[in-house]
């Protein structure tokens, strides 16, 4: 490897952009740029002393200014809406192709398969299901396949559950959810398969991609080593956290907590959207009411929602042998050792004591 | 606030950036006699100039060296690796400062600035305001008065992700004396607690997760006579905001955004939650900061909180600083050995 590589990560103030520029300049093999949406996103990056430049995917000449020098691209970056994900992925492929950019990795999901069961290789047709952020992945992998076919060098990668320090949706709200007391197992709603990989797995096999001439023009699953169910998953977190014993929920009782729960999430959204402010004036001013509001935000925040039981009852697995193949190499970081480091960070910026 | 005895004054406001704007300006929009005699000061004149007529306000500057020599008190609302070399010059110019947290970025800087004031016979204030919420002032008043006697713990925590809708990015290309969580939030929070315990107390431990950059986390152990305590800030994660003081008869607790409600438990009876009354939001105390000011302009008032009250605990974030150790964090260590 070669330290004239110059790497730029768009999506960085993100948790898998944030962890691919980290260790990029902690291997300290290559030059890295962090790409930031907007300043309030560089907190966790401005802990190293790397390259941080604004980099918003919808600006193409922004996108040409950060891109000067740079050899590879992992592009993370998700944009805030499903427009910018398609959009700005095509703006990301066309200032890189214009810097001559040696390898491209685009960061898709395993989500753009939709629900599918049994064994879902890389060959599995692509479906939409509705998910506007599946389907905004799905479109921009058809974005990426149309430079594919014009020669740019660029590579798909389709993670599936990505957990670890840092990770808001699979960590951080799983283990709030667990600490609530209101979460459990859920009996006959997640015996699914969790197809989990230790972000630092999926970092590794990321960058090891980016350097393997072999695969530009190809698409991998990246999937970790443990093969269990989503029940398995929150015991084992929830004994990692040193809880006690998660409580079984009957399957009645979830659907119908959830369908109770579903409208009233939907009501605070629209709220929280459109009234945020009058909402914090009334919090202020009416002690009652913020209680209240906590009060229901805590139940809102730890109860399952119907379309999570979709997932948690899923039987699919993605197989990483495509990948495995290629590189060598077999994801390292087992859900123990995993679960420890992820606890271990909670512990650190407090999440528990 | 402002009637024919006293008129008012001319305020300039320097730096109109977020803190500006969510800040001082609604005070200054709420009451036109100030507003009319307002000059804004920022590089970026075309935004000034339309907060400016927003406001009927009196001039735009781009630069705070060319303020009219009538300008009686400015506000000092900058990054904060500027509030020593603007300060010290308007100083000079024997302008008295309301500074935006922290005063400065290093406590020499600081003091520096305090001596100047004095010799100039000019007032240096500060938006510490914090100390200004119900709450906090409560437990001040708690304390001094010795109702629960001797203080053993104080604990600590702010987590919240990092959010400022900062324009510049100056909270990250800044030198790094003037970054991180422990001189943002931390300000605020060792202001307390140097606030309550009457003076800065011994650091005994400081550790953060830095990697030659600025912090996110950042945990202080410190102890002042019988009592000790830890602090525990961080930018990357939203955690429960919260103190709480023990003392030898008595428990107080509280939650850092609830101004106006604070727990106390005395000996073996039951916990009492305590309304208090006072300010509400942030918006309330900026209106009093404000109006302070305008009175120590007019020679009506001292500061609520001055630049010699803050030294304390801006000498304690130096020492956390130079003293500061890396924690471990094995998730880095996995990817630190494993070569891609």
């Amino acid at each position: 490897m070669d330290k004239n590589n110059h790497y730029l990560v768009t999506g960085a103030g993100g948790f898998i952009g944030g962890w691919v520029a980290e260790t990029i300049f902690l291997q300290n093999q290559h030059n890295v740029r962090a790409g930031l949406h907007r300043w309030a996103g560089a907190a966790r990056l401005s802990r190293f002393q790397m390259d941080l430049s604004i980099c918003d995917i919808m600006n193409p000449d922004q996108l040409d200014q950060v891109m000067d020098g740079i050899t590879h691209v992992i592009h993370c970056a998700k944009g805030p809406s499903p427009e910018s994900m398609i959009n700005g992925t095509r703006n990301v492929i066309e200032a890189a192709a214009r810097r001559g950019v040696k390898h491209m990795v685009h960061l898709s999901t395993a989500e753009v398969y939709g629900n599918p069961t049994g064994i879902v290789d890389e060959t599995h047709a692509l479906v939409k299901t509705g998910n506007p952020y599946a389907d905004a992945k799905l479109e921009a992998e058809q974005v990426c396949a149309e430079y594919i076919q014009k020669g740019f060098p660029l590579s798909i990668v389709r993670p599936s559950i990505v957990y670890g320090p840092f990770s808001k949706t699979w960590s951080v709200s799983i283990g709030e959810k667990l600490k609530s007391g209101n979460w459990g197992i859920f009996k006959g709603n997640g015996d699914g398969i969790c197809n989990l990989i230790y972000v630092s797995d999926l970092v590794k096999e990321v960058l090891s991609i980016s350097q393997n001439e072999q695969a530009i023009g190809q698409s991998y699953n990246l999937n970790g080593p443990d093969s269990l169910t989503w029940n398995e998953y929150f015991a084992r977190f929830n004994n990692a956290l040193g809880l006690p014993e998660l409580k079984v929920i009957e399957p009645e009782s979830a659907k119908m907590k959830a369908s109770i729960i579903d409208p009233m999430r939907t009501a605070a959204k629209y709220a929280r959207d459109h009234f945020e402010k009058q909402i914090k004036s009334l919090a202020a001013s009416f002690g009652p009411a913020k209680s209240a509001m906590k009060y229901l935000e805590g139940i809102i925040k730890s109860a399952p929602r119907m379309v999570d039981f979709d997932l948690f009852n899923r039987n699919a697995v993605y197989p990483d042998d495509k990948v495995r193949n290629l590189l060598g190499y077999l994801p390292e970081v087992n859900l123990d050792t995993g679960l420890s480091l992820t606890v271990a960070w909670m512990k650190q910026v407090g999440l528990i004591k | 606030m402002t009637d024919q005895r006293h008129p008012s004054p001319t305020i300039a406001l320097i730096g109109c950036g977020a803190i500006a704007e969510q800040y001082y300006l609604p005070v200054f929009s709420a009451q036109p006699m100030l507003a009319k005699n307002l000059v804004l000061v920022d590089p970026d004149l075309p935004r000034i100039e339309k907060l400016a007529k927003q406001l009927n306000a009196r001039m735009c500057l781009q630069d705070y060296r060319d303020l009219p020599a009538d300008v009686q008190g400015t506000i000092l609302a900058t990054p904060t690796h500027l509030h020593h070399p603007m300060a010290h010059h308007l100083i000079s110019r024997g302008m008295h400062i309301l500074c935006e947290k922290p005063l400065a970025d290093t406590a020499a800087h600081a003091r520096e600035l305090v001596e100047l004031a004095e010799q100039k016979g000019t007032t240096i204030a500060v938006n510490y305001l914090q100390r200004l919420i119900p709450s906090f002032t409560r437990v001040k008043e708690l304390l001094s008065q010795g109702a629960l006697g001797e203080l053993q713990t104080i604990e600590y925590i702010v987590g919240e992700e990092f959010d400022w809708p900062t324009i510049s990015g100056f909270y990250f290309n800044a030198p790094l004396t003037s970054r991180g969580v422990l001189r943002d939030r931390g300000a605020h929070v060792v202001d307390h607690i140097c606030w309550w315990l009457n003076g800065k107390p011994t650091l005994v431990r400081s550790q953060n997760d830095a990697f030659g950059g600025s912090e996110c986390v950042s945990r202080i152990e410190f102890e002042h006579h019988k009592c000790r305590g830890t602090i525990l800030l961080n930018w990357l994660a939203k955690t429960p905001c919260t103190f709480k003081v023990v003392c030898e008869h008595g428990v107080i607790e509280g939650e850092v955004y609830d101004y106006q409600t604070l727990s106390i438990q005395k000996g073996s009876e039951k916990k009492q939650k305590l309304k208090l009354a006072g300010e509400k939001t942030k918006i309330e105390i900026a209106n009093r900061i404000v109006n302070n000011f305008v009175e120590i302009l007019q020679h009506r008032a001292q500061p609520l909180i001055s630049g010699q009250d803050v030294l304390p605990s801006i000498e304690f974030i130096d020492e956390c600083n130079e003293q500061a150790t890396r924690f471990e964090m094995p998730w880095y260590a996995i990817v630190e050995n494993a070569h891609g």
